[in-house]
């Protein structure tokens, strides 16, 4: 019978019971924590969306994961034979908040994989975390072109674009049918670099000479009249160039009210442009040529059919960032099928990407295993009163475009 | 660059000045008065640009939204000061941190009911057709609506210069602004006083959401863009005095635009030296009456 008291080589009964007690526990636990651990290929499907849902590109984290949405929604709300749930987080535009948010999916939330990311900066600040922590990133906007060159990392596949594409096709198109002598004006980010880089590869290749660059303030680009003044300055040609979200519509309304827009033709990556900012710009935009992977009047079935339930759905017409967001749903889809629902293993899901192809609502769309980023087409479109509204209509097919997966060509 | 050119940015230079004029005026008065940090002063830009959309939609007449909008707001900024700024009144030490806490929280609030309430989407509101118009300038169009917007700005300082110089309300808020406790010992209720005033500042922000919105359009965000702005002249022009507004206001105008013109990655990094120069070397600001 103790008394209670620890002497050198007596052990207490209560000493005893907290030793026996801790083992107890520990033999308990093991196995609680092996079922929490790895996630089991059975439960429901979480996939951490990560888009902006505040501030400048609110409308584009809106759009993407409504369209999501409506595919899983289309679909039994499930793939792979696992329920689909959905959890977001606002990526804001600052890559570190984003990264605390991916952090917190990833961990915390234990997500099968990550999706969203609409900015080049914020997906450049992730990347590394992604790469550490072998989680799969299928990008649904950023287009930062590193992504699938230099800065490639098996865990970052993308649905949407890279910066290259919207404008290489469209310099050497521009420099035969425009104009010799081109300005570029552009916001001071990745995007923007990425943006002069290819336009200048193609249109100097095709005789073309850039005579001005213009480097804006990003995000906040204020009032672009000191811009616009600088560019009716230096008379060029064309005008090319890319702004999206609230600047693009103050930097096309002040091209428009200082009178450029009959003398200096706009050329544009087709994000300036595109269906979300069009109503705003007015008719300063009429006339604006843009290239892009997808038009809202692009004239096939997958379109018809999306941007119509799309309309209905959300009372606003589909936009180019909508129907990446239905892409990446539908690649999801696609890659749970492949792997059976079994989210535990991540380079068979990386596999699978590869093979992946379907007719999307923009043409003809697979992933393309060296750049990891799609197979598509390019397309040239024209600003046009259809119907008393402004649309981008299709005026030309720039052909099919992949990523050449180095800086060859800007 | 040649004269041409120099002229035209001289004139955007002035628009823009004119536009941070009518932004900086209501902060420089509130924070001079009443000693108020006051980090919704965006929020109350970017809601009055949103009712004044709304009003131009659905009254069609730009006239009225430009009247009505900073009314609507001045209200709402009454109940705020009322309600919320009155209760953070005092001499603490903390008393800057607590205010700052709680515009903050409050533009916060209200950029979440902005866009819960008129979508994400970026607007832009049209001018009034009677300055739809452009006059032809060298190479370009210059348009009236912008050069009206000049004329305004110098209108709407003179007449708060005649306000602070002449009237004796206007006598009553400058002397507020250098010693409260006095005008409190003089009998004057200058808890009204502060009311008007944080009333007036929001107005003023509010009229500056309606007219800088056709040319700075509407979207979320566009608030801390114009904060930072604002906060940038009243810095450096002086809080309390209307000269230092509108004096901050030139300056930092000028040099933003400029700045784009000539070195165009560089001119946001110009106006934050120009902010930090200033308060190296004068911590009131260039006119200013108390110490930031």
């Amino acid at each position: 019978m103790s008394t209670g008291r620890v002497t050198g080589r007596a052990i207490s009964r209560r000493t005893f019971l907290k030793v026996a007690g801790t083992f107890g526990a520990a033999a308990a636990a093991g196995p609680l924590l092996a079922a929490c651990g790895p996630r089991a290929a059975s439960g429901p499907l979480k996939i951490g969306v990560l888009l902006p849902y505040s501030d400048i590109y609110a409308v584009l984290g809106e759009s993407i994961t409504e369209a999501m949405r409506m595919f899983f929604e289309e679909n039994n709300n499930e793939a792979g034979g696992r329920t689909v749930e959905l959890i977001t987080e606002d990526e804001t535009t600052a890559p570190d908040v984003a990264l605390q948010k991916a952090r917190k999916l990833v961990e915390q939330d234990q997500v099968d994989f990550v999706t969203g990311v609409v900015s080049s900066g914020v997906l450049a600040g992730l990347r590394d975390y992604i790469e550490t922590n072998k989680k799969l990133l299928i990008c649904s906007n950023a287009g930062a072109n590193p992504l699938s060159r230099a800065g490639k990392t098996p865990y970052i596949w993308r649905t949407s674009f890279t910066n290259w594409m919207p404008n290489w096709p469209v310099g050497t198109w521009a420099a035969e049918n425009v104009g010799k002598r081109a300005f570029i004006s552009v916001p001071d980010y990745a995007a923007g670099q990425n943006t002069i880089d290819s336009f200048t590869n193609s249109f100097t290749a095709a005789g073309g000479e850039v005579i001005g660059i213009q480097k804006t303030p990003f995000p906040n680009m204020g009032d672009p009249a000191p811009f616009i003044a600088e560019i009716a300055d230096a008379a060029p040609e064309l005008l090319y160039s890319f702004y999206s979200g609230g600047a693009a519509v103050t930097f096309v309304k002040a091209y428009g009210d200082f009178g450029l827009a009959g003398q200096i033709p706009l050329m544009s990556s087709g994000f300036m442009v595109e269906e979300d900012v069009l109503p705003a710009q007015g008719e300063a935009a009429l006339g604006v040529r843009s290239g892009l992977h997808w038009a809202l009047l692009l004239d096939n079935p997958e379109n018809k059919k999306f941007t119509e339930a799309y309309k209905t759905r959300t009372g606003k017409d589909a936009n180019v960032f909508a129907m990446q967001g239905y892409d990446t749903a539908h690649v999801i889809a696609e890659m749970m099928k492949v792997v059976q629902g079994d989210t535990t293993n991540v380079d068979k899901m990386i596999e699978s990407l590869g093979g992946i192809s379907f007719a999307s609502p923009r043409g003809s769309f697979s992933l393309d295993a060296n750049s990891q980023a799609p197979r598509h087409h390019i397309y040239l479109r024209d600003v046009q009163n259809v119907g008393g509204a402004l649309h981008n209509v299709v005026i030309k097919d720039l052909g099919e475009i992949v990523d050449p997966g180095d800086d060859s060509k800007g | 660059m040649n004269l041409e050119n120099l002229i035209i940015q001289l004139l955007n230079g002035l628009v823009f000045s004119m536009l941070l004029f009518v932004m900086a005026a209501g902060l420089s008065l509130i924070f001079g008065l009443m000693d108020v940090v006051n980090l919704s002063h965006g929020a109350f830009y970017l809601l009055g640009g949103y009712i004044g959309l709304t009003m131009v939609r659905g009254l069609g007449n730009f006239w009225l939204a430009l009247v009505l909008a900073p009314l609507l707001v001045g209200g709402l900024g009454l109940m705020v000061e009322y309600l919320l700024l009155r209760r953070l009144r005092g001499t603490g030490r903390h008393r800057h941190l607590h205010q700052v806490l709680l515009t903050f929280g409050l533009a916060l609030i209200a950029a979440d009911l902005i866009r819960w309430n008129w979508g994400a989407y970026v607007e832009s509101v049209p001018g009034p057709p009677l300055l739809a118009g452009q006059l032809p300038l060298f190479n370009i169009q210059f348009p009236v609506y912008r050069l009206a917007l000049i004329g305004f700005g110098l209108a709407l300082a003179a007449a708060l210069w005649m306000f602070m110089g002449r009237t004796r309300l206007g006598a009553i808020v400058r002397a507020g602004v250098s010693d409260p406790q006095m005008v409190g010992g003089l009998g004057i209720n200058i808890q009204l006083v502060f009311a008007a005033v944080f009333a007036l500042g929001t107005a003023l922000a509010a009229l500056a959401g309606v007219i800088g919105s056709p040319v700075l359009s509407l979207y979320p965000g566009l608030d801390l863009e114009i904060l930072i702005l604002t906060f940038a002249v009243v810095v450096v022009g002086g809080l309390g005095t209307l000269k230092g507004a509108f004096f901050g206001s030139l300056l930092i105008g000028m040099a933003d635009t400029f700045g784009k013109a000539l070195l165009p990655q560089f001119s946001l990094f110009l106006i934050f030296a120009i902010m930090a120069l200033v308060l190296l070397i004068r911590p009131s600001g260039l006119f200013g009456l108390k110490v930031a």
